[in-house]
């Protein structure tokens, strides 16, 4: 047990210090670890049975704490083989993750299968070689990268927004593309990796990218090209081509979709015809109406000649009617002016010039056109001062001795004339 | 079913292997993943990939845009080798992470241009699950970085042979050329019509060409859709990035400088207006502050005070 000298357990004693305790929390720690020095279950056991001795060991000594002891041991204990069981999962779920990982990193590239067998150590060997591979490549520039990565990092604020940086390491993209690449060469079949490159790169054919036509007439010539590359190389390969027309599956895109397009193309090829018809209706229209221009410009021209014609006659007329009677101007003339210059509008305009007829104007008079009515016929101061129908002589002569204004011939005079 | 297909296939891989020496078969499947918050167009562009590969398996929307590592155990899971996980981010852009699963690379793609097989309406159409003859541009071998991309292309979007679902036939391809920097993907089908006879002056030249008729057929290509853009970026699940794209500008920061140019008008505002203060202070026409002008003796306000 405690192995001191008195003083010292004297002082002990007066501080209350517990050696079983600081033993026992001793043993603990040594024991802790050993289990994480060892992983194992046997181990473990051994560490239990090495609790129990000291269990027992302590029961001797100092009942008071006994109990608590015991408790604290069971606790301790349980919670050593927790850590120890907590250690052993995660070692053995470690183990496998990796386990995994390395398989599937080699075999993924190396055999390109993905079903799991467990081929340890092989691969285990093969990943280690990788692992040496990669370190072999990368030191220099992963520390390059590292600091490429950082300033990128802190700076980016500083920096102009578009500014990134370049990474382009082309050794560790070359590994890469090794530890990928399956062969595409000429020394596998064609039909494993149906892969072809075209002779010159599209973008020489591209003038301008956006221009959309030239640019996928570009894609279409570089697509067009490898398939007839290809279509060669699998037919001497004996692998089908093509679909023969009978072969019915189902397709990328069904039916219905193809209906949509099928309507589509239907509706665009209607659209285009209905679009030319209109096109044609309206040339034709605007034809029309040119026609219809014409032909007023045409009839408005004739009208003025005519009327020229007609002018330059009157004048004639007006000029030779001195000359000739003017019953032989009438013969001549009036016919012409009959026939041709006479649209009505001219015939209005020169009424409205004119006077109207003698009988209208007189009854106009008579009856009043126009103005006020009333009152037209009483007499005002003009109508009494007017004598103009007074005569002394006629009013002396009476109207019997008044012979009538007509020379009338008496009856035997008018007789003796007829015979 | 599962032992029934293994055991055929085996047979079938000795066969190959019989027929062609050591050639050995390449396997692979492809796990496709969206994540969470892809639009209906990242679906349907996502759905159509998914429709042309046979030997894809789709998983749901990954929800842990952190831990994109864990992606690499999700595959090893459902037993894929490669992985193509679609990210969507603020709910309009996508970005396409294309992995090799365990070791990597893998590499990230900003998607631009997208166009859906639905919303393209091409005639052309294929057989589900045919496999494809991929057509890559001349510069792919050109740079390491490319080279990559296109074994990346080839492992993911090429069905290998004798894939589960796939069909006998090939009757598309699908090209991928590069241009502006970018990598543009289109799918065609292979039309094959029957070779028009030259107008026929030439007896001659009628029969040769009806005996060739036979044999040779005419190649035009149709065009199916979907169409996609990828500009390559960087990335990595984890470990170091060994190539990144310097010209790229990322959808999110050209928004961000945008909203800062708008926001900077103000800061410059402010700015002048200090500088003006200042300006007016060093000529002495501010009352309060600033520096004071010397007295003139002449000054009338100091001769008549």
């Amino acid at each position: 047990m405690v192995t001191k000298g008195r003083l010292k357990m004297a002082l002990a004693h007066e501080k209350g210090v517990d050696f079983k305790k600081l033993h026992q929390k001793k043993v603990a720690k040594q024991a802790s670890k050993k289990k994480q020095s060892k992983t194992g279950g046997a181990a473990k056991d051994g560490e239990a049975e090495e609790w129990e001795d000291e269990e027992e060991e302590t029961k001797g000594g100092a009942p008071i704490d006994d109990e608590d002891d015991e408790d604290d041991s069971e606790d301790d204990d349980e919670e050593g083989h927790d850590v120890a069981a907590y250690l052993d999962d995660s070692a053995s779920s470690d183990s496998e993750v990796e386990m995994e990982e390395k398989i599937a990193r080699v075999r993924q590239p190396k055999q390109s299968e993905l079903k799991q067998k467990a081929n340890n150590k092989k691969a285990v060997a093969a990943v280690e070689e990788d692992e040496e591979d990669d370190d072999e490549e990368d030191p220099e520039e992963d520390i390059a990268l590292e600091d490429l990565e950082d300033l990128s990092d802190a700076e980016k604020e500083d920096l102009v927004p578009h500014q990134r940086l370049t990474i382009n390491n082309t050794t560790a993209l070359e590994a890469a593309l090794k530890r990928i690449s399956i062969a595409t060469d000429k020394s596998v079949p064609f039909k494993s990796h149906m892969t072809l490159s075209s002779v010159e790169p599209t973008a020489d054919n591209i003038p301008d990218v956006m221009d959309d036509l030239k640019r996928e007439l570009a894609f279409y010539g570089q697509a067009l090209e490898t398939v007839k590359q290809a279509r060669s190389l699998l037919k001497a390969e004996n692998v089908p081509f093509s679909r023969p027309k009978d072969y019915f599956a189902e397709m990328v895109k069904d039916d219905g979709q193809m209906e949509k397009v099928k309507a589509r193309l239907i509706e665009e090829a209607s659209a285009k015809k209905a679009s030319a018809e209109a096109r044609k209706l309206r040339d034709l229209k605007k034809f029309g109406k040119q026609v219809q221009v014409n032909k007023l410009q045409e009839r408005q021209k004739a009208k003025k000649e005519t009327l020229d014609k007609i002018k330059t006659l009157k004048r004639k007329r007006a000029e030779n009617s001195g000359d000739l009677g003017t019953h032989e101007a009438d013969l001549f003339d009036v016919g012409i002016e009959e026939e041709l210059g006479k649209p009505d509008r001219k015939r209005g305009a020169d009424r409205s010039g004119d006077r109207p007829n003698n009988k209208r104007m007189k009854k106009d008079q008579k009856y009043g056109f126009g103005g006020k009515k009333r009152h037209s016929k009483s007499g005002d101061a003009i109508s009494s001062g007017d004598l103009s129908g007074f005569s002394q002589k006629s009013m002396k002569q009476g109207t019997k001795g008044k012979p009538p204004k007509t020379a009338r011939l008496g009856k035997s005079r008018r007789n003796a004339g007829k015979r | 079913m599962g032992g029934a297909y293994k055991s055929l296939n085996g047979s079938e891989k000795g066969d190959a292997a019989s027929a062609n020496g050591p050639a050995r078969k390449q396997k692979s499947r492809v796990l496709i993943v969206p994540s969470r918050g892809v639009t209906y167009r990242h679906r349907h562009l996502i759905n159509d990939l998914h429709s042309m590969m046979p030997h894809s398996k789709r998983d749901v929307k990954w929800d842990n845009k952190g831990k994109l590592y864990e992606l690499c155990e999700l595959a090893e899971m459902s037993n894929c080798n490669n992985l193509l996980y679609f990210e969507a981010r603020k709910g309009q852009d996508l970005y396409m992470w294309l992995s090799r699963v365990p070791n990597g690379p893998t590499v990230k793609f900003h998607c631009q241009n997208m166009h859906t097989m639905e919303e393209l309406h091409f005639v052309g159409n294929a057989l589900k699950g045919s496999r494809p003859v991929l057509s890559f541009d001349a510069a792919f071998d050109k740079e390491p970085y490319l080279k990559v991309i296109k074994q990346l292309f080839l492992q993911t979007f090429g069905v290998p042979e004798g894939a589960r679902k796939s069909k006998p036939f090939i009757d598309h391809v699908m090209a991928f050329s590069i241009a502006d920097g970018k990598i543009w993907i289109r799918v065609y089908q292979i039309n094959e019509t029957e070779a028009k006879a030259q107008t026929g002056e030439d007896g001659e030249t009628e029969k040769t060409s009806s005996k060739n008729r036979t044999k040779e057929t005419d190649i035009n290509l149709l065009e199916v859709g979907p169409r996609v853009t990828l500009t390559p970026v960087e990335g990595s699940f984890g470990g170091p990035i060994i190539y990144e794209n310097k010209g790229v500008h990322l959808p999110n920061q050209v928004r961000a400088d945008l909203r800062r140019q708008q926001a900077g008008k103000h800061n410059a505002r402010s700015e002048q207006f200090v500088e003006r203060l200042a300006k007016k202070g060093d000529l002495g026409l501010r009352t309060h502050g600033g520096k004071k002008m010397p007295t003139d003796a002449l000054d009338s306000r100091e001769l008549f005070a």
